[in-house]
């Protein structure tokens, strides 16, 4: 391994992470609201809403997440970066509302119903009674997915984010050291994946404990 | 206070209630009871709107429960309901599954509402339990916190769908001692179960139904007596002969 390529392009390496850890995290908070959104619409009692979720879900998860990153980026005049972390949130978004809408549905009805009769309108009775519970059920899909969520942005590169892949690319090229050039960066990615994983399990073991 | 008038339900062919007319008056208590799959549920669930009606009218305070202008949601203020699973919210705490609903429909501040949770709590006798989670009660317990939940919303009317059935032997008792206090205390109530004591002690009549259909309806005395439908007497005989 030559350890110079690390020491060398440090600047290059750190800017590139911090671009990837800024547009997972903001990725992140987006799609898991939006993803609660679009989850509720597929199960509300009206079926327009149901129809336009399932449309959503059933589209943006069915293409590959490189042509919306491109055609965000073609069709809108925006930077890389920004193009790329809407397009990686109209994409997570898809996976995550289906884990939701999982967890919602395995809550009993009787909750739902419970909170109804009081005179709870259905949102209310949603954010309050329903999504609070069906969060902890959700939490190990969610983490597979907000996993997924740092390493799909590597996609970046191919519309210039400036994230880590695309400045490993960019590395690699200049010095021809491919190999050393992807090690390093896998352990960039290691470094921001690990610790997500040890929280959602530390999340989980909470949630599981405070029931 | 609560009028069905020729209602029917439908859940595709299968036909759940048949030509329902019945009038239940304000503080009257009206026992339902029947067979297994006989409408009773689905009969008091329609008068809060947990299930709709196919036709005919269902009118509760004179306020159509089908119309789609009827603002369901202020109607529901009016009713409470237990229900055989309790179904308490189990990441909330006693006092807070009691004082969600008139905080957030009554729009009653923190302080009145724990203040008015804690009487009803002391009324059905937990007020030790306010700050318990409900996996941590016993299902007698959690039954009461329940009627305690829905009677904190000060509703007109109050629902039971077989608030016993899901319970010990043991705890049944107690639950319905506290029904038969709010009974005592003039509150509208229509209950299904199959406390057969209960409904002897407490009803002002009694409604029993099957496939359906309201086969009789009678006060008390005279249905324990001698029920005038073979379907009835046979009903009978089988649950209070074993």
């Amino acid at each position: 391994m030559n350890f110079a390529i690390l020491t060398e392009n440090m600047d290059l390496f750190l800017e590139g992470f911090k671009i990837t850890l800024i547009s997972s995290v903001i990725a992140l908070i987006a799609s898991l609201l939006l993803g609660a959104f679009i989850a509720v619409l597929r199960i509300a009692p009206y079926k327009p809403l149901n129809w336009f979720g399932t449309a959503y879900v059933e589209f943006f998860r069915n293409i590959p997440l490189l042509v919306i990153m491109l055609s965000v980026y073609l069709i809108f005049p925006l930077k890389g970066i920004t193009a790329g972390t809407i397009g990686l949130i109209i994409y997570t978004t898809a996976f995550i509302a289906e884990a939701i809408r999982a967890g919602i549905l395995s809550i009993p009805k009787g909750q739902l119903e419970a909170a109804r009769s009081s005179g709870l309108t259905y949102s209310q009775a949603m954010r309050i009674v329903i999504l609070p519970q069906a969060i902890k059920i959700v939490i190990p899909p969610l983490g597979n997915q907000f996993i997924n969520l740092v390493k799909n942005s590597a996609l970046l590169a191919a519309i210039a984010g400036g994230d880590l892949m695309y400045q490993a690319d960019l590395i690699s090229a200049r010095t021809f050291a491919t190999m050393d050039t992807y090690i390093f960066v896998a352990m960039f990615y290691l470094v921001l994946t690990i610790p997500l994983s040890l929280g959602v399990g530390y999340l989980e073991k909470r949630l599981a404990k405070s029931n | 206070m609560i009028v069905f008038s020729q209602v029917n339900k439908f859940y595709g062919d299968f036909q759940v209630l048949k030509d329902i007319n019945l009038t239940i008056n304000k503080g009257e208590v009206v026992v339902v009871i029947g067979p297994s799959g006989s409408g009773k549920s689905t009969l008091l669930r329609c008068i809060n709107h947990l299930e709709s009606i196919s036709n005919g009218t269902l009118t509760v305070n004179e306020v159509s429960v089908s119309d789609k202008k009827t603002d369901i949601n202020k109607l529901r203020k009016e009713i409470g309901m237990v229900f055989q699973h309790f179904h308490l919210y189990p990441h909330k705490t006693v006092l807070q599954n009691i004082t969600l609903a008139p905080m957030k429909v009554l729009g009653q501040s923190d302080e009145e509402a724990k203040k008015i949770a804690m009487k009803y709590l002391e009324k059905v006798g937990i007020a030790e339990k306010a700050n318990a989670l409900p996996s941590q009660l016993s299902g007698g317990q959690q039954q009461r916190v329940a009627i305690a939940r829905g009677l904190a919303m000060n509703p007109e009317i109050m629902l039971f769908d077989e608030p016993t059935s899901a319970l010990d032997p043991e705890m049944i008792g107690e639950v319905l001692d506290v029904m038969k206090a709010l009974a005592h205390e003039g509150m509208t109530m229509v209950v299904v179960t199959h406390e057969m004591g209960f409904a002897r002690e407490v009803a002002d009549r009694i409604v029993f139904m099957d496939q359906g259909q309201i086969l009789e309806e009678a006060i008390p005395a005279e249905f324990y007596a001698e029920p005038k439908e073979e379907r009835a007497k046979l009903f009978l005989s089988r649950i209070l002969n074993h």
